[in-house]
């Protein structure tokens, strides 16, 4: 195979102070704090400086990077398909012209295949493109491989980006470039939120929209108290045994009950400067299953 | 930065729209182009999608959105104090600009989307039950109990019956609402001589039945 780093073009330095955004199933809010001792951030249930942050999230994703996919899989029982394929669904991409769309911490392809697909086969449109940006080179690579599976491979419609989605370089990014930012189960591995937001508003045009999908607070106490119990009983023994690592796995369950509620995370959108619909389900964000998971929607006027 | 612009001050830059656009996606997607720095061009679908709901939702968003602008018009007409009347024919003219698109607005409206029952007549009634009781509000109406309840009612009845009128036959619905107020208040006046007649009666016959030891 022709070494997939050759289309990766690498915007930053592999080593690199700020904090930095890594993909997967489940990972971390920011929560800085004080101005005196060393700025902190939230690891889980663990608060860890935010310089080590970056590396700790880094292993947690090395380690389970192999076995990425059968553990989503696993863990959500296969859901998580689900839920991408609506996202999709309710951005509708091509259906009235083409769209320049960015997928951040989309290193595996699961969203940009979808845009693709979603253009070509509802509205015959093969003029979409995505740049799909991931700070970890090792999900990037996996991405490649997968597309060149597929009739995007070769073509200016898909691109792979190594950056980091707090600071995206304004020279690869420039201002008011794209359509549809997405990004998928990736903004909880930021350090800070209001940072990748700010990026978000930055690149999109005026009139692009914002869409994230990411695990969110479940309200109904009932389906709450399931949850709670599969997901910190099972997740973590699923990894044990098809990982062989639990701790990879305790942590991102914590990390998805760090990630803010709903309409704290619709504020956050806004603070960034997008316009969202009002607070409610269906409004700023669309519960899915009870709000395990959530799609947020906004547009930079 | 330029994002201070809510969902709802779109909204209400698209109202002015709705005349020449309907009740349509179209009209909220063109709401950007009298922002003060205006757009180059209008929301893309998905944008309209993310901010007012997906396909007819984001219709029925602006139809609710006008309603409000209704209610408020009301509020703004009666800055003197208005009679009941007044506010009425205000919120009839509201209206008039939109006249075309209204049938189909309301048809929207009472259509649920998961479609059972087909039809759905609360969302009409509560459009007509926020009139008559803001209506009355701003009349400064100060009836209460039972005439609490039935004041809005005949309003509810009076002002539906217009719109209806209205939809109909434009340059009459101001004579029709004029001619059922004036209706409803001579029915009032009788159902409150039927009642004070009734009491004399009815205070008879108690005197009469004490006056022979009955009790």
């Amino acid at each position: 195979m022709q070494p997939a780093t050759r289309c990766l073009r690498v915007a930053l330095p592999r080593v690199h102070r700020a904090p930095r955004l890594v993909r997967s199933l489940g990972t971390q809010a920011p929560e800085t704090s004080g101005n005196s001792s060393p700025r902190t951030t939230s690891f889980g249930f663990k608060i860890v400086p935010e310089d080590e942050k970056e590396s700790l999230v880094k292993n947690v994703f090395d380690s389970v990077a192999s076995s990425y996919d059968l553990m989503n899989d696993a863990s959500s029982l296969g859901v998580h398909r689900l839920w991408k394929d609506s996202l999709i669904s309710t951005l509708r991409p091509g259906r009235k012209g083409p769209l320049r769309c960015i997928d951040v911490a989309g290193g595996t392809g699961d969203i940009a295949l979808r845009i693709l697909d979603h253009a070509r086969e509802k509205y015959a449109d093969r003029e979409t493109t995505v740049e799909v940006v991931d700070i970890n080179g090792q999900m990037l690579k996996e991405g490649f491989r997968r597309f060149k599976k597929t009739m995007y491979h070769n073509t200016p419609q898909i691109s792979f980006h190594e950056a980091n989605a707090q600071e995206l370089p304004p020279s690869q990014f420039a201002d008011n470039t794209y359509d549809l930012y997405t990004i998928a189960f990736g903004i909880r591995n930021c350090t800070s939120i209001p940072d990748v937001l700010k990026e978000a508003h930055r690149v999109l045009k005026p009139g692009g929209t914002f869409a994230c999908l990411e695990f969110s607070r479940v309200n109904n106490p009932l389906l709450s108290l399931a949850y709670d119990q599969y997901s910190f009983t099972m997740i973590p023994l699923l990894g044990t045994i098809l990982a062989g690592d639990r701790a990879s796995y305790q942590y991102l369950v914590e990390s998805i009950r760090k990630f803010p509620p709903q309409p704290e995370f619709a504020s956050m959108i806004r603070d960034a400067g997008f316009t969202t619909g009002k607070d409610v389900d269906g409004g700023a964000w669309t519960d899915l299953w009870g709000g395990i998971a959530c799609i947020h929607k906004a547009v930079k006027i | 930065m330029a994002g201070t612009h809510s969902s709802t001050s779109l909204l209400k830059l698209a109202l002015p729209l709705i005349s020449e656009h309907g009740f349509t996606r179209a009209a909220l997607a063109r709401s950007v182009l009298h922002l003060p720095v205006p757009h180059a061009a209008p929301l893309s679908d998905t944008a309209v999608s993310a901010l007012f709901g997906r396909g007819d939702l984001a219709r029925k968003t602006l139809i609710h959105a006008w309603l409000e602008g209704g209610v408020e018009s009301m509020k703004g007409a009666a800055s003197a104090p208005t009679s009941l009347k007044e506010v009425l024919h205000s919120r009839l003219a509201y209206n008039e600009s939109v006249l075309p698109h209204l049938p189909e607005a309301f048809a929207l409206l009472s259509v649920l989307e998961s479609g059972t029952p087909p039809f759905d007549p609360v969302p009409a009634m509560k459009h007509a039950a926020r009139i008559a009781d803001e209506a009355c509000y701003i009349s400064g109406d100060a009836s209460l109990r039972l005439s609490w309840y039935t004041k809005r009612a005949s309003l509810i009845g009076i002002y539906s019956a217009a719109e209806l009128h209205q939809l109909t036959s434009p340059q009459s619905a101001h004579a029709f609402l004029d001619s059922l107020l004036s209706t409803s208040t001579a029915i009032g006046s009788s159902v409150e001589d039927v009642r004070v007649f009734s009491q004399y009666i009815f205070r008879s016959w108690a005197g009469i039945i004490k006056s022979r030891g009955i009790w």
